[in-house]
């Protein structure tokens, strides 16, 4: 397929999947946050865009809580919104429309459609969580007539893959931010912060089925780092990503992003859960997001700006 | 001179035998419903996207073409005549073309048409002379502008051989239509229009350079931003071929490759909707960001097509427009089945003083413009106005024709809750490959301001869904 065409399919599927993140995130902090003082909430809002690495493009005050979810919802200046990530992933889906099914591309035109429609800056202060649902129900839309539309082609690898980076980075992120408010909180609050910490990803009741017990620090890393089932855990991205990347690579040689991939994939594979909580994780989490972000990097001169094409690919006729 | 208008759907006030049925079932409507089906076409069309930009607003302004319920139904035998009349009219303008670049150009030796005339044209491009055109086909899709006089007689109105658009809408209002008026539409046995996709694609593959097999065909787009984007991407996926831009495409030892993710691979020919001046920044317009540098160069050495051929605008020319008749009589010895609208040229004697004593009954058309701009209706213009073309005309005499101002024939349409006459144009398209092929019906062009003769999109024109009968009247009702 066109190199240009698989880049926005990638970046639809991020995009898509950023809003879908974002939603949840905001969505779990606010109704964590009416319980929470003023000095925590600032500390919360502060979080929330050190998790979406946010915290130095946004320039107003942590402790007004308005003027964050305002820059994390409506702001088209900023790339992270969920506005403006969905404005952009219908921007890509137009120039993808002789590429993607219709019933894709009305989804993705639909649901811009119905933000624009709506006075979200009302809407988001009075109905957040009828806002936030409406996004991540939106989202999961698109996914799911997405997979039930689109051939299994490079296509569909594209925007999956997408997807599953962005989500791996999210998680990671989450993680990173989280886990120092978390070891050291006692009791009750502790409980709550570890259960909104699996609520931001979904992960909750999942994770109260695998382990049926209450929240133990060792035994939600071990999920939302680990598990091969759970679908917003760091592997289960990774090694779906790693899946659509074979796909794409019909030569024997292992491309760089392969190369790359499958360090990160083994990294968090048999990482030392013990040591880690022991002092590590912290360190270990950036090193993931720095590797996570060396995969999209070589994806992309792979397969989108492959410069000096001529000389590195053989003639193909399709 | 016929000052009268035509009406299409009713004779002495009584519907004309095609349009009996159509008439009966819009009037077994409650009122309000014509107007709430009319409210889902309309919201149909923005979910789909069919949409197209307004230029000069700024981007983000999308618009829907608004479609009228009401359809335009052109009688079988009627169709045989039209369908004869654009075939010999596009044979002959592909000859002539042919003709001009590739052949002796022995029209301009016989003085069918002078020479100054075609090479002053602003579509004439001296770079096309040598560029052969497979099967002899430069206008792979032409779209001929169609009105009917008084008399209710077809004329052409311009000839579109360059990026005619429009297509796509014939195609998504034939689809709205089986939808908003399922039981109209039932009732009447009319010529599906939905293999246009699959015969454009034929006729592409058709005129490949002789050495593929299997020729990779694509649409070029100037890209999203442009007005008829929709339709490129709509044409792209209804042949189930890419569509690309110019940074897409490179050149390789003149050979045209498209950038994949596995590599380049071949492309063969290029249904292309970029300017010609926007085609190779190496020959055209340097400053061209749309363009693929090499790609005239690797038509030239016959290893690409690019349709329509380049160059084809000396032919579509609004000057060179009046020698069409003369052409086919020409190049087929056939009389032309469908007549031009009679046209004055202002730069032989005996024209230019008809123009200049009846003015104020022409209409006057620059001739490099298109979309409807700069034209003059002499009936409805004032002094200042008048003086001011006179003393352009004078000055610039190859700039301008003059013609005999058409009414336009009118047809009912919807405005509000009720049905209103108004003007209508047609713009059939046709596909010349191996063979010739007419769309039944075309693009109907409806002008929605009340007494307005200006049918464009972009000066508050609407459409219509077009239906060619097999027959000559309506089925009985069911």
């Amino acid at each position: 397929m066109l190199s240009r065409h698989a880049e926005d399919l990638y970046w639809t599927g991020r995009y898509i999947e950023r809003a879908e993140d974002t939603a949840r995130l905001l969505d779990v902090t606010h109704h964590g946050m009416l319980e929470l003082s003023g000095e925590d909430a600032a500390q919360a809002n502060r979080d929330v865009l050190e998790v979406l690495s946010l915290e130095t493009r946004f320039t107003g005050s942590a402790e007004d809580s308005a003027a964050v979810t305002n820059f994390l919802v409506l702001d088209q200046d900023n790339p992270g919104s969920i506005s403006s990530a969905v404005a952009r992933a219908r921007t890509n889906a137009r120039g993808l429309r002789d590429r993607i099914s219709s019933e894709l591309w009305e989804a993705i035109n639909s649901f811009y459609l119905d933000l624009q429609a709506l006075d979200l800056s009302e809407e988001i202060h009075e109905h957040p969580y009828q806002v936030y649902r409406r996004v991540k129900n939106s989202c999961q839309m698109v996914t799911g007539v997405a997979a039930e539309t689109m051939p299994r082609d490079d296509g569909y690898r594209f925007l999956t893959m997408g997807r599953l980076l962005e989500r791996a980075e999210m998680t990671t992120r989450l993680l990173d931010v989280r886990y120092h408010r978390l070891v050291d909180s006692p009791g009750a609050m502790s409980f709550n912060r570890w259960a909104a910490l699996l609520k931001s990803v979904s992960a909750y009741e999942a994770y109260l089925k695998e382990y049926r017990a209450a929240v133990d620090p060792i035994q939600v890393l071990a999920f939302l780092l680990l598990s091969a089932d759970f679908p917003r855990s760091v592997q289960f991205c990774l090694q779906g990503t790693e899946r659509e990347l074979a796909g794409l690579i019909d030569t024997g040689v292992r491309s760089d992003a392969q190369r790359l991939l499958g360090m990160v994939c083994a990294k968090v594979e048999y990482c030392d859960l013990g040591s880690l909580l022991g002092g590590s994780l912290g360190d270990f989490l950036d090193e993931l997001q720095e590797d996570i972000w060396q995969v999209g990097a070589a994806i992309d001169t792979h397969f989108f700006h492959h410069a000096t094409d001529l000389d590195l690919h053989p003639y193909v006729t399709r | 001179m016929l000052k009268t208008t035509f009406a299409e759907a009713y004779d002495n006030g009584e519907p004309r035998l095609h349009y009996r049925a159509l008439m009966e079932r819009l009037h077994s409507l409650a009122p309000g419903d014509l107007q709430g089906r009319a409210r889902l076409v309309e919201s149909t069309f923005r979910t789909l996207g069919i949409t197209f930009a307004v230029s000069g607003r700024e981007e983000g302004l999308e618009r829907t073409w608004p479609m009228d319920l009401v359809p335009r139904i052109i009688p079988g035998s009627e169709w045989e005549i039209i369908e004869a009349g654009l075939k010999q009219r596009v044979r002959a303008l592909n000859l002539f073309l042919d003709d001009l670049y590739v052949g002796a150009q022995a029209a301009l030796h016989d003085g069918v048409i002078p020479r100054w005339v075609v090479e002053s044209a602003d579509g004439y491009l001296r770079e096309a002379h040598g560029l052969r055109a497979p099967q002899g086909a430069h206008c792979v899709v032409a779209g001929i502008d169609l009105i009917r006089d008084g008399g209710g007689v077809y004329r052409v109105l311009e000839d579109n051989l360059r990026v005619p658009s429009g297509v796509s809408y014939v195609l998504e209002n034939r689809v709205a239509m089986t939808r908003a008026l399922p039981i109209a539409f039932r009732n009447h046995a009319v010529r599906p229009v939905s293999h246009y996709g699959a015969s454009l694609l034929t006729a592409l593959r058709s005129i490949a350079p002789t050495a593929s097999g299997d020729p990779t065909v694509v649409v070029l787009t100037p890209g999203i931003a442009n007005s008829a984007y929709f339709e490129h991407a709509f044409l792209a996926r209804q042949m189930g071929v890419e569509l690309v831009e110019g940074r897409d495409l490179v050149v390789q030892d003149q050979v045209l490759f498209m950038r994949t993710t596995r590599g380049l691979a071949r492309v063969d020919v290029v249904y292309s909707r970029v300017g010609d001046e926007f085609l190779d920044p190496v020959v055209f317009r340097h400053d061209s960001l749309l363009g693929i540098p090499g790609i005239v160069s690797a038509y030239r050495a016959g290893n690409v097509t690019i349709a329509n051929a380049i160059g084809n605008g000396a032919a579509d020319d609004k000057a060179v427009y009046a020698y069409v008749p003369d052409m086919i009589r020409y190049f087929l010895a056939e009389e032309p089945i469908l007549p031009n609208v009679t046209t004055y040229l202002p730069w032989q004697n005996e024209d230019r003083e008809q123009i200049f004593d009846r003015l104020e009954e022409l209409v006057v058309k620059p001739v490099a413009e298109a979309g409807g701009y700069g034209i003059v209706i002499g009936s409805q213009a004032d002094r200042a106005t008048l003086e001011d073309l006179r003393a352009k005309l004078t000055a610039q005499p190859r700039g301008y024709i003059a013609q005999e101002t058409i009414q336009l024939s009118t047809h009912p349409t919807l405005i509000d809750a009720s049905l209103e006459e108004r003007h209508i144009d047609l713009r059939p398209f046709v596909l010349t490959g191996e063979d010739i092929e007419v769309i039944p019906g075309g693009l109907t062009r409806v002008a929605l301001p009340e007494g307005s003769l200006i049918v464009n999109s972009s000066q508050g024109g609407g459409s219509k869904d077009t239906w060619v009968l097999e027959d000559d009247g309506a089925v009985a009702t069911r």
